[in-house]
C-alpha cells in the first residue's frame, strides 16, 4: 500500500488534484480550498509523473541544442536527428508497455525473460520467413503468436502454479536464450529475404505534411503506434483493462467482486509474450539478420524495459501506471541517449548512457520513496 | 456446547411473529447486581473503589488483593472520537480481572493504552503503587506488563525457541547460548503444560492454538507481572480452552495477574475473580464476579437502555428466497439452519470465533460446504467462486472492508464497476464509459455518498463513505439475496444511520437480506428475525421484540439457561 | 516430491520437527532441499564418469571447482540479502568495477597479491555500501535500486577499461587460478577459501544473535523491528557484505582467465548467482535459506555446464538445465509450504 498510496492521482490524471491544506491530507469529503500556484505545480511535478516526465523531456531536448548551438556536439542535434533516433523507441517502448502489462497484475509481477522470447521467437521468424519463405504477415503472426506461447508459459506457472514471478522468468529466461541459441546450432539467419527486410526500419516522408517535418522511421508507424494504441485502449478502454488495475491494487477484493483473478493475471504475461513476439521481427529488420543472441546479448532487453517502465511510474507493486507514462519515459531515454552519442567520442557515448539510465531510475525511485512520504497515506 | 440454547427464559420468537409496535418492556434494575455499589445504569459513577474480592472457587495467591495496576480517569480520543472517557481499572496481584465490553465499548483502547501501543491524553497509571509513564511497547516490558494479542505476532520460519528470545538472545561469546536459551524455554514450556520438544519446533509447523501458547510463552518470558489476553479462545477448542484455563489458573498462583478479555461471557466465571465491564468508552464498574450471572453482565453492558426497534415493516410470508439447512464446513461450522424471505431482513447474530463469517464466505462461494444445502428460490446451489454466486443473484458485502472490498487508490466509479463489468460494457470488452459515470452517479446520490465528483479515489475516503461506495457496488445489479457482513464495522454514526436505511430499503424491494454481525444494538435494529450463532451452529431464534440482554445471553452462554459451558 | 524433512502432517499437539538428539537445540542443520542436491550432484557426477571417464579425474574436477567459487562466494551474500527479502541485481556491474579496477592496479603498479586483494574487497565494499543506504534509508524496493545502480556500476567499469581490454596482467593472482600455483594437496586455493568463508557464514548466520535478525527481518520486518531488531542497520549490513564478496570474488574472476581482460566480465552474474541461491533452496520471498545450499546450488551449476562440454553437447544447453532446475527448486520449495500449511 505504502509504496503507492500517492500515485492515485497520477493513475487518474484527468482528476483534479485534491484539495489539501498542506502534507497531512485529510480524507478530502470536503470542496477544493486554494493553495498557492507554486504548491501546486510542485506536487503535479512530484505525484504526476506524466508531468515529471514532460518536464524533463523539455530540459532534455532544450540543453542538447544549447549545446549544440555551441559546438559541443560532435553533429547537429536538430529535428531530423531527434526523429531518425527515434527507431530505438521501437523495442523499448514495445517491451517497456510488456513490463507495463505484467506489473500492474501486482503480487511482485515483473518479467525477465522478454529478451529471451525476442531471442527465440526472433529465431522462429527467421525460418518462417528467411528459410521457408512464407509470407510475410504469415511469418509475422507465426512469430507473435510463439512468442505469446513462450509469455502463456511464464502466465501459467506464476498465475496458477504460483511461482514468484521474478523466479519464474528468470528460469525461463535461461530455458528460452539456450532454445535460441540450440536451435539453429548458434547460426544467425541472415537470408536474402531477412536482409531485405531491412527497409522497413527506413525514414519516411510523411504525406501532406512531410515536407514541413522531418522523415520519421517506418517502424514508428508500423510497429510501434499500433501497439501502445492498442494496449493503451486494453487499458483504459476494455474490461481486461479493468479487471487487470482490480487485480493488482488488491486481488482479494478482486476475488470478491467475482473477478477472474488467475485468468487475468495469466493473460497479462501472455501478452508480454506477444508484445515480445513483435519485437523479435522489428529486431530482426532493424539487425537485417535473425540472431540467436538478440534479446540477450550484454545486459539483455528486459532490464532496460524494466527501467522505461519504472521511469515511466509504474508501481513495483502493482495497481498503477499508464501507457502515457512508458511511452514519455522512452522518449526521455531515447532522446537522452542520441544526444550523448554526440557528446562523447566513440564508446564513450554508449558508456554515458549506461550512466544516465542508472542516474535517472535512481533518482526516479528515490522521488517515488520522498513522494510517498511526503503525499502519500490518507491518514 | 452444541445443544441447543434457551435463552433467559425468553421463548424463542415466532418466526412468522408480524412487526412490534410496542417496544419491549425496559429490563429493570430487579436484576442488578447485588453487591455491586454503582448502580448498572449510571455510568457516573466510579466503581472498582474496593469491592470484596468473593475469590470464585481459587485459593487468593501469596500477595493477593494488593493493587498492581491502578488505572484512574484515562481518556483517550482520535480525532472527534472519543474512545475512551474517563476510564477506571484496578487489577490486582495475582488475579484473573475479566474486561468485557461491547464491540467499540473501548477494551482494546484501554489495553493498547496499558500495553504502550498507544499513549492516553489523560488520566494516571499506577504500577505496584508507584505512578509511571507508559510512552511505547518497551516501556510496558520493562515493568513487565505483556499482551498476547488475537493473532499471533511470530516468526514461521523459526523456532520456538527464537520466537521466544527474539531482540533479546541470551549470548555468550558472541554466539547465542542455544542451551541457556532452551532451558529457559522448557522451564516456561512446563509453566504451559507443554512438551519440552516444543522449544525447537518450527512456528510454522505448529497449529493456530499451539501457536498462541507460544506467544504466551513469549510474553511471559519477559518475566511478566501482568498479561494481557485479548479474546484468547475465539480461536480455541473446548479442550484447548480447558489447558488454557489450567495454565492460567497456575500464573495467578504464582503471583501474576492477568486481564482476560472475552466476548464469552460464561467462561469468565470459570477463570476471573473480579469483572470490569465497559461501555460506550466508559468504565461501568468493576464487580467480583460471583456476584454476577451472565445475564446481569450482559445487562451492564447493554445499559439497560431498551433496545430500539426498526419501524413498523410488513414482513411478507411467502417463500424462503434463501435457504441454509443443516449448512456444514468441516472445522468451521455445522448444522446451520436459516431462511430469509424475500423483502425480509434476517441478523445472524454470532460473537468473534462462533462462525457466523465463514457461514456468509460459504453462501458466497469463497468456502465450498462440506454438508447441508444451500437452497435458492427452492432450488439447490453450491457456489464455487463468488462469481458463481453472482450469477445466481447473491451479492455479499465483505466484513473487512481494506481488505476484501476496497480498490485502495482507485476512484469510486472504478470501485463501483469492478463487480459488474460485463453489465457496464459493450459485448463483454468494451466499457460503456458513460453508462459507468451514471451508474457511479446515480448510486452516489442514492447512498448519499459524500464526494465532489465519481473520479475520487475511495482511499481519500472517510470509513462510511467508503463503506457506502463498497454497499453501492453490491447494489448496481439488484441482487434476490444481500449478505451483508459487519455492515457498518468502523463507520462513523451519521453514515451508519444511513446504510440501516439503505438496507431497509432495500427489502422494501423485495430482496432478502441476510445480516451478519457481532454488532447487537445494529441486528436488533434491523432485522426482523435474528438468528444467534454460537459455538459454529445456530442455537435460538428471537423475534422483533427480543432484547439486547436476551440475545447476548444467549450468544454469550448463559450459565443458567443452558449446560453447555461451565460443565 | 518431499525434498525437505519438516512437512509431514502433524497430528494435533505434536510439533513437527521432534528432536531426537538431547542436546540437540536448533533444527536440522542440513535440510531435505540440500540432501537431494547433494544427491543429483553425485549422481550426476558418476553418470558422467561412466560416459567420459576423464570427469572425475583431477584435472577435470579442479577447473569446475575454480569455475563455481566466485559464482558460490557470492552467492552467500546474495543468500543473506535474500533472506532479508531482498535482492540485488547489481552484482554483474560490481564485480566488472572491481576487477577491471583491480587488473588495472596490477598492470601499472604491480602491487603485490595482499594489497590488491584488500584493494578489491575494499571498493566491492563501497558499491554494496551504495546499494545498502539507498535500499535500508531510501525506502525503495531492492529490486529496482539494484537495477539503477547496475547500469551505475557498468558505466564505472566500463569508464576505467577506457574502451579496451587490460591486457598483460601480471601473475599475482595465480593463487586463485586453475595453474598448479592455486592449488595446495590439489584442492584449488579459490574453492577452499570459498568454502571456509561459506562455513563462517553458515556458522554466523546459525549461532549468532545478529545472524538470525535476517531471518526475523524476512519474515516480518515489522514485528522484527517491534522485538527490537535494528533493522535498517541489519539490511544495510547484508548489502555491504555482499559487495566484500563480491571484491573478493572479482580476484577470482581475474586469476580463472588468461592475463587478459575484457569488457564482458561480470555481464550476466547477477543471474547465475541468484539463480544458484534459489536452486539451494533459499525462498526468494526471505525468511528462509542456507549458505550451504547455495554452495550447492553452484556446484550444481557447474556440473552441468562442464557435463554438458565434455558430452560435447552444445554448451548453451547448460542454461536450459538451469532454467529446469529453478523451476524444479522453486516447485519443491512450494509443494513444501503448501503442506505444511494444510497440516497446520
Amino acid at each position: 500500500m505504502s509504496a503507492s498510496g500517492v500515485e492515485q492521482s497520477a493513475h487518474h490524471g484527468a482528476s483534479p488534484v485534491q484539495p489539501a491544506g498542506g502534507p497531512r491530507l485529510k480524507p478530502a469529503d470536503s470542496g477544493a480550498t486554494r493553495e498557492p500556484l507554486g504548491t501546486r505545480i510542485l506536487r503535479a511535478l512530484l505525484t504526476q509523473r506524466v508531468v515529471l516526465l514532460a518536464v524533463l523531456i523539455v530540459v532534455v531536448v532544450a540543453v542538447l541544442m544549447i549545446m549544440d548551438a555551441n559546438d559541443y556536439l560532435t553533429a547537429p542535434y536538430d529535428p531530423d536527428y531527434m526523429a531518425s533516433s527515434l527507431i530505438n523507441a521501437v523495442p523499448l517502448a514495445i517491451l517497456g508497455l510488456a513490463e507495463l502489462v505484467v506489473i500492474l497484475s501486482g503480487r511482485g509481477g515483473i518479467d525477465l525473460s522478454v529478451g529471451a522470447i525476442v531471442s527465440l521467437a526472433g529465431m522462429v521468424f527467421g525460418f518462417a520467413y528467411g528459410e521457408w519463405n512464407w509470407p510475410f504477415w504469415l511469418a509475422l503472426v507465426v512469430t507473435v503468436v510463439v512468442g505469446g506461447v513462450l509469455g502463456a508459459v511464464n502466465g501459467f506457472l506464476v498465475s496458477y502454479i504460483g511461482f514468484p514471478a521474478l523466479i519464474t522468468t528468470l528460469a525461463t529466461y535461461y530455458a528460452y536464450k539456450s532454445l535460441a541459441v540450440v536451435i539453429n546450432n548458434q547460426e544467425p539467419i541472415s537470408t536474402e529475404p531477412i536482409q531485405n527486410l531491412f527497409s522497413i526500419t527506413r525514414s519516411v516522408e510523411l504525406p501532406v505534411i512531410g515536407h514541413d517535418i522531418p522523415n520519421f522511421p517506418l517502424g514508428i508507424f508500423t510497429f510501434l503506434l499500433p501497439t501502445v494504441v492498442v494496449i493503451w485502449l486494453l487499458l483504459a478502454r476494455t474490461t481486461y483493462g479493468r479487471r487487470l488495475f482490480a487485480i493488482g491494487t488488491n486481488d482479494v477484493a478482486a476475488q470478491w467482486s467475482g473477478i477472474a483473478v488467475r485468468d487475468t493475471r495469466f493473460k497479462a504475461y501472455t501478452i508480454s509474450g506477444l508484445l515480445s513476439g513483435l519485437v523479435a521481427v522489428v529486431t530482426v529488420a532493424q539487425f537485417a539478420s535473425a540472431r540467436p543472441d538478440a534479446g540477450v546479448t550484454g545486459n539483455g532487453m528486459a532490464l532496460p524495459a524494466i527501467t522505461i517502465a519504472v521511469l515511466g511510474g509504474v508501481a513495483i507493486t502493482g495497481g498503477i501506471g499508464r501507457v502515457s507514462g512508458v511511452v514519455l519515459a522512452t522518449l526521455l531515454i531515447v532522446w537522452l541517449n542520441a544526444g550523448i552519442l554526440l557528446a562523447f567520442e566513440g564508446n564513450e557515448g554508449s558508456q554515458f548512457q549506461l550512466l544516465a539510465l542508472g542516474a535517472v531510475l535512481v533518482f526516479a525511485a528515490l522521488l517515488n520513496g520522498l513522494t510517498n512520504r511526503r503525499y502519500g497515506g490518507t491518514r | 456446547m452444541t445443544d441447543g440454547v434457551t435463552a433467559g427464559g425468553q421463548p424463542p420468537a415466532e418466526p412468522q411473529a408480524g412487526p412490534s409496535s410496542a417496544p419491549a418492556a425496559p429490563t429493570t434494575a430487579s436484576t442488578a447486581p447485588a453487591a455491586s455499589t454503582a448502580a448498572p445504569a449510571d455510568p457516573a459513577v466510579p466503581a472498582g473503589t474496593e469491592l470484596p474480592v468473593a475469590g470464585a472457587g481459587d485459593r487468593p495467591a501469596p500477595d493477593s488483593g494488593l493493587a498492581r495496576l491502578v488505572l484512574t480517569g484515562i481518556s483517550k480520543r482520535y480525532g472527534a472520537v472519543r474512545a475512551i472517557r474517563n476510564a477506571d481499572m484496578t487489577v490486582k496481584a495475582g488475579q484473573v480481572h475479566a474486561l468485557v465490553g461491547e464491540n467499540g465499548a473501548g477494551k482494546s483502547t484501554l489495553i493498547k493504552i496499558v500495553s504502550g501501543a498507544e499513549t492516553a491524553d489523560t488520566g494516571t497509571i499506577e504500577f505496584e503503587g508507584a505512578p509511571v509513564t507508559i510512552s511505547s511497547t518497551v516501556d510496558a516490558m520493562a515493568l513487565g506488563i505483556a499482551t498476547v494479542y488475537q493473532e499471533p505476532q511470530l516468526f514461521a520460519e523459526l523456532t520456538v525457541s527464537e520466537n521466544i528470545f527474539m531482540g533479546r538472545e541470551i549470548r555468550t561469546a558472541g554466539r547465542v547460548d542455544w542451551a541457556a536459551q532452551n532451558a529457559k524455554v522448557v522451564e516456561l514450556l512446563e509453566l504451559l503444560r507443554l512438551p519440552a520438544r516444543y522449544a525447537t519446533a518450527v512456528v510454522g509447523t505448529l497449529s493456530i492454538a499451539q501457536q498462541q501458547q507460544v506467544s504466551i510463552a513469549k510474553a511471559l518470558a519477559g518475566n511478566a507481572k501482568i498479561l494481557i489476553l485479548d479474546e484468547p479462545s475465539a480461536i480455541l477448542t473446548d479442550a484447548e480452552i480447558d489447558v488454557l484455563f489450567d495454565v492460567v489458573r497456575r500464573l495467578t498462583a504464582s503471583g501474576v495477574s492477568v486481564v482476560y478479555i472475552s466476548h464469552r461471557l460464561d467462561e469468565l466465571f470459570r477463570i476471573a475473580q473480579e469483572v470490569t465491564v465497559m461501555r460506550d468508552g466508559q468504565t461501568i464498574g468493576t464487580y467480583p464476579i460471583a456476584d454476577l450471572t451472565v445475564r446481569q453482565i450482559a445487562e451492564l453492558m447493554v445499559g439497560g437502555i431498551l433496545s430500539e426497534h426498526h419501524s413498523e415493516r410488513s414482513v411478507p410470508s411467502g417463500e424462503p428466497a434463501l435457504v441454509l439447512s443443516d449448512l456444514g464446513l468441516a472445522g468451521r461450522f455445522h448444522s446451520v439452519d436459516v431462511s430469509v424471505r424475500p423483502g425480509e431482513i434476517v441478523g445472524l447474530y454470532g460473537l468473534v470465533g462462533s462462525g457466523v463469517s465463514e457461514i456468509a464466505a460459504t453462501i458466497y462461494g469463497i468456502d465450498r460446504a462440506t454438508e447441508g444445502e444451500i437452497r435458492l428460490d427452492g432450488k439447490r446451489i453450491s457456489p464455487r467462486s463468488p462469481r458463481d454466486a453472482q450469477r445466481l443473484g447473491i451479492a455479499l458485502l465483505p466484513a473487512n472492508r481494506k481488505l476484501q472490498g476496497m480498490f485502495g487508490f482507485q476512484s469510486i466509479a472504478f470501485n463501483i464497476s469492478a463487480g459488474h463489468l460485463p453489465l457496464l460494457s459493450r459485448f463483454g470488452t468494451w466499457m460503456d464509459r458513460s453508462r459507468e459515470k451514471s451508474v457511479a452517479r446515480d448510486m452516489i446520490a442514492r447512498l448519499a455518498v459524500r464526494t465532489p465528483h465519481e473520479r475520487q479515489a475511495i482511499s481519500a475516503m472517510s470509513g462510511g463513505n467508503a463503506q457506502k461506495v463498497v454497499l453501492a457496488r453490491q447494489l448496481v445489479e439488484r441482487p434476490k439475496v444481500l449478505v451483508l457482513a459487519e455492515p457498518t464495522q468502523g463507520v462513523d454514526v451519521g453514515a451508519k444511520e444511513e446504510i440501516h436505511r439503505i438496507i431497509a430499503e432495500l427489502a422494501q424491494g423485495g430482496t432478502a437480506v441476510l445480516v451478519v454481525t457481532s454488532d447487537l444494538p445494529e441486528a436488533l435494529r434491523i432485522s426482523d428475525r435474528i438468528q444467534v450463532v454460537r459455538g459454529g451452529t445456530t442455537t435460538v431464534e428471537f423475534g422483533p421484540d427480543a432484547t439486547q440482554v436476551d440475545v447476548l445471553a444467549a450468544a454469550a452462554g448463559d450459565v443458567a439457561a443452558s449446560d453447555g459451558g461451565a460443565s | 516430491m518431499t525434498t525437505t524433512t519438516p512437512p509431514r502432517p502433524v497430528p494435533a499437539g505434536e510439533p513437527a520437527r521432534a528432536v531426537r538428539t538431547r542436546n540437540r537445540v536448533l533444527p536440522s542443520p542440513v535440510t531435505g532441499q540440500e540432501l537431494v542436491l547433494l544427491a543429483v550432484i553425485a549422481a550426476m557426477w558418476v553418470a558422467l564418469y561412466f560416459t567420459t571417464p576423464a570427469f572425475l579425474k583431477p584435472g577435470s574436477l579442479q577447473p569446475l571447482l575454480v569455475s563455481m567459487a566466485p559464482i558460490a562466494l557470492i552467492g552467500i551474500g546474495m543468500t543473506v540479502v535474500i533472506i532479508t527479502g531482498g535482492i540485488d541485481v547489481s552484482v554483474g556491474g560490481a564485480v566488472m568495477v572491481c576487477s577491471v579496477l583491480t587488473a588495472k592496479t596490477l598492470v601499472s603498479s604491480g602491487v603485490s597479491l595482499l594489497p590488491a586483494v584488500l584493494l578489491s574487497v575494499a571498493v566491492g565494499g563501497v558499491l554494496g555500501l551504495v546499494n545498502g543506504v539507498l535500499i535500508a534509508y531510501g525506502r525503495v524496493h531492492a529490486i529496482i535500486i539494484t537495477f539503477g545502480t547496475a547500469n551505475l556500476f557498468q558505466f564505472l567499469g566500463l569508464q576505467i577499461f577506457g574502451s579496451s581490454t587490460v591486457n598483460g596482467i601480471p601473475s599475482t593472482f595465480d593463487v586463485f587460478g586453475r595453474g598448479v600455483a592455486g592449488r595446495s594437496f590439489g584442492i584449488p586455493h579459490a574453492f577452499l577459501i570459498t568454502i571456509v568463508l561459506a562455513a563462517v557464514a553458515w556458522w554466523y548466520l546459525r549461532h549468532t544473535a545478529g545472524g538470525r535478525h535476517f531471518f526475523a527481518i524476512g519474515g516480518d520486518a515489522q514485528a522484527a523491528r517491534l522485538a527490537g531488531v535494528r533493522v535498517q542497520r541489519r539490511i544495510l549490513l547484508a548489502y555491504v557484505l555482499t559487495g566484500l564478496l563480491v571484491g573478493l570474488g572479482s580476484c577470482f574472476v581475474i586469476a580463472q582467465g588468461t592475463s587478459t581482460l575484457d569488457q564482458s566480465v561480470g555481464t550476466g552474474y547477477e543471474l547465475q548467482v541468484i539463480a544458484a541461491v534459489v536452486i539451494g533452496g533459499t525462498s526468494i520471498m526471505g525468511g528462509r535459506g542456507s549458505v550451504l545450499g547455495t554452495v550447492l546450488g553452484a556446484l550444481l551449476v557447474q556440473t552441468v555446464s562442464s557435463g554438458v562440454t565434455q558430452l560435447g553437447w552444445n554448451s548453451n544447453l547448460r542454461d536450459l538445465f538451469v532454467g529446469v532446475f529453478i523451476i524444479i527448486a522453486v516447485g519443491a520449495d512450494l509443494l513444501r509450504q503448501r503442506s505444511r500449511r494444510a497440516a497446520a
